[in-house]
């Protein structure tokens, strides 16, 4: 299978900031494609370029052979779009809601009615289909949030963050349908701040931070980014600036990073440095209450790239 | 197109489910018609009893004043009317013209010398066609008076014959019998005229057409609102990642206010008929047509406001604004004519304006080519906010 969308030097602007600087990828039909990054790394201008919402300042986008800056209504027949904020409107019923973004893609008559039953079995709510979304849960309005933007079968799906703000078993739910979807032939562009979610659901990832691409692969050939190193979580109170230098000055501490009341620490051989990290951070008067350590993942991958949290 | 019409209902159905938005576009003018209407109902009413009649008597000879005096002496006719007696006919003219008299008399220089030659004479009775009850009471008087005239005369003039027959001498009596003329009022004809004056207007019509006029317009504010409230909650984003051009999504907003304003103008029109008994004339063609060349022109309006408003807040600050002031110089609170000069200018560019005197017009009885300048001033006015509103709209 080839490339159904083709991101080439991508460059949006707005005024003197650069929001996304040369970004280059390219999505293979049936994958799921992950875009992570901390809030402001540039994920969601990426993804307003790719729906047509914002035009490139420079570089292009290539959707099924269409080009945004050329054919910008021949992309966005292509397109889905679940965005970010639940995009509805809450004085409509569900299948209102589902109707008339059906609509908006053209459908009509049977076409449509099946179209809105079928989306409606997707969110898991056709028995409160008449209800009006502001009656919703946060959760109920994300599966409608995401089912308006797949009703019309999209050969590409483009997820803005969809599980912002709801409870986990809303998010299992959305996972699971982001799952079933591809599992049906549909190509997903994921973006989220939640590397979880991203190891979970995605085929290749690129990491986005400063409106670039710092790195780019399968989670395995990002996991090796970072080598053959350890990751220690340290769940820990208390942990100052100053504390902070003294743990990266430990030997064999390769990267220390802080986040809310937890550390985390990238050494080649955890073994070597367990001891005097905890000897550390007491003398310190850091109480530390547990530690943990594990493979690295994609927020190691990220702190070892630019030392610092994806949560930042 | 289609998606155009797609759009255009689901704003339509949005705003109906608004119920601040249907208390302020219906419930809001129906109320301020009643109050409005009841409050100042007795200035515009034509009918009373209370009825402002007036005389004029040209006639240079003794015949006229007789008759002036048979119908100011009497009580009855006192208790009905108010009659004043003038010696300028134009003036009374005009003032039954203004509706400022309900009817007046008119006496002929000529009636004596012709009643005295035996030639046909006429009074004229005019009447405020506004005011027909009244006016009719009138000619009927002015007719029982000819009448009452008339047999004096003859009473008079068999008497006089009857004296000469015998050889005596007439007995000199009051009034005319010294030079009664030799014929009797017959040949005096009654000339029942319609002052060509506007129909009068109940207040309660006036302000059913004055606060249509201006809640019309209240549909732009709740257009625009949702435009902002789209653009501020992403739908509007969303739309634009679909395959909807931005000129059908902004057709599609503007024809969404346009269809909620025809459904707002039918209930107000319908409302007020039933409600009140509003007569909105007789060319209900005309209406239909003057109050939807109006939600064209809160179409375009809702435009401009969604370009001006950042906010909903914005837009409930200058949309009301700019709403009461079409309305004031448009003569939705008072008639036109008694705001100050220096408005008057301002009333070109308000489609209140426009739209309250075509609607008067036809209650007055105008037909769909008598609006039509109205109707065009207004669709122009739509056209150049819409026009505006469109090239300023933002989108993100």
């Amino acid at each position: 299978m080839g490339s159904i969308v083709q991101v080439t030097d991508l460059v949006k602007r707005f005024g003197d900031f650069t929001a996304v600087d040369g970004v280059s990828f390219s999505i293979e039909e049936g994958e799921v494609f992950g875009l992570l990054g901390p809030n402001g790394a540039g994920k969601t201008t990426t993804i307003s370029t790719i729906s047509c919402l914002l035009s490139p300042d420079g570089g292009d986008v290539v959707v099924g052979g269409h080009s945004v800056s050329g054919a910008a209504m021949a992309v966005k027949r292509e397109l889905g779009v679940v965005p970010q904020e639940i995009a509805l409107y809450p004085t409509l019923s569900a299948a209102e809601n589902l109707a008339f973004w059906g609509r908006m893609y053209g459908l009509a008559g049977a076409d449509l009615a099946s179209a809105v039953d079928d989306a409606l079995a997707l969110a898991g709510l056709e028995d409160r289909s008449k209800e009006r979304v502001e009656k919703y849960s946060g959760g109920m309005k994300r599966r409608i949030n995401i089912a308006a933007g797949v009703l019309h079968r999209p050969k590409v799906l483009l997820m803005d963050e969809p599980t912002v703000g709801i409870d986990p078993q809303s998010r299992n739910h959305i996972l699971q349908t982001v799952k079933d979807l591809n599992a049906g032939g549909m190509t997903v562009l994921y973006t989220s701040h939640y590397m979880e979610e991203v190891e979970f659901l995605c085929d290749r990832i690129a990491i986005m931070d400063h409106g670039k691409i710092i790195a780019m692969g399968t989670l395995n050939e990002l996991r090796e980014v970072v080598g053959g190193m350890d990751v220690i979580d340290v769940k820990v109170e208390n942990v100052s600036d100053p504390v902070l230098e003294q743990v990266r000055a430990i030997p064999g501490v390769s990267q220390a990073n802080r986040t809310d009341s937890a550390l985390q620490v990238l050494t080649p051989g955890s073994g070597a440095v367990l001891g005097k990290l905890v000897a550390t951070l007491e003398s310190e008067g850091s109480h530390v209450t547990s530690i943990t350590v594990t493979e690295p993942n994609l927020e190691s991958v990220f702190l070892h790239l630019t030392g610092k949290s994806l949560r930042d | 197109m289609h998606t155009l019409f797609v759009i255009a209902g689901k704003d339509a159905k949005v705003i109906m489910r608004d119920r601040a938005a249907l208390l302020v576009m219906l419930a809001m003018p129906l109320a301020l018609i009643f109050i409005l209407g009841s409050a100042l109902g007795s200035i515009g009413q034509g009918d009373s009893l209370d009825i402002d009649v007036a005389i004029v008597n040209m006639d240079t000879g003794d015949t006229g004043q007789r008759f002036v005096e048979g119908l100011t002496g009497s009580k009855e006719i006192e208790a009905l009317f108010n009659i004043d007696v003038s010696d300028d006919a134009e003036a009374v003219r005009t003032a039954v013209e203004k509706g400022d008299l309900t009817a007046a008399l008119i006496i002929p220089p000529d009636l004596s010398e012709k009643i005295a030659a035996g030639e046909p004479v006429g009074l004229e009775v005019l009447q405020d066609p506004g005011s027909k009850i009244a006016g009719g009471i009138w000619a009927s008087v002015v007719r029982a008076g000819v009448a009452n005239a008339s047999a004096q005369i003859i009473a008079v003039h068999t008497l006089q014959e009857e004296l000469a027959g015998a050889g005596a001498q007439p007995p000199a009596s009051p009034g005319a019998a010294p030079r009664m003329p030799s014929m009797t009022f017959d040949a005096v004809a009654v000339r029942e005229i319609e002052a060509q004056v506007d129909k009068r207007i109940s207040m309660i019509s006036y302000y059913s057409a004055g606060m249509t006029g201006m809640f019309l317009l209240f549909g732009s504010m709740f257009g625009a609102f949702g435009f902002v409230k789209e653009r501020r909650e992403q739908t509007l984003a969303r739309m634009l990642s679909t395959p909807a051009g931005k000129l059908s999504i902004v057709g599609g907003k503007a024809v969404g206010v346009l269809m909620i304003g025809v459904g707002q103008f039918a209930v107000l029109l319908i409302g007020t008929k039933m409600l009140f008994g509003v007569d909105w004339g007789q060319n209900l063609g005309a209406t239909v047509l003057v109050g939807a060349a109006e939600a064209v022109a809160a179409a375009g309006l809702a435009m401009t406001l969604a370009a001006l408003g950042k906010s909903e807040r914005s837009i409930g600050g200058i949309g009301p604004a700019a709403i009461m002031l079409f309305a004031a110089t448009g003569g939705s609170m008072i008639p036109t004519e008694q705001l100050p000069k220096f408005l008057l200018p301002v009333q070109v560019i308000s489609p209140v304006y426009w739209t309250v005197s075509g609607f008067l017009d036809v209650m007055r009885g105008a037909s769909v080519a008598d609006v039509l300048p109205g109707v065009g001033a207004v669709l122009a006015i739509g056209a150049v906010l819409f026009a505006f509103g469109t090239w300023r709209l933002r989108f993100e």
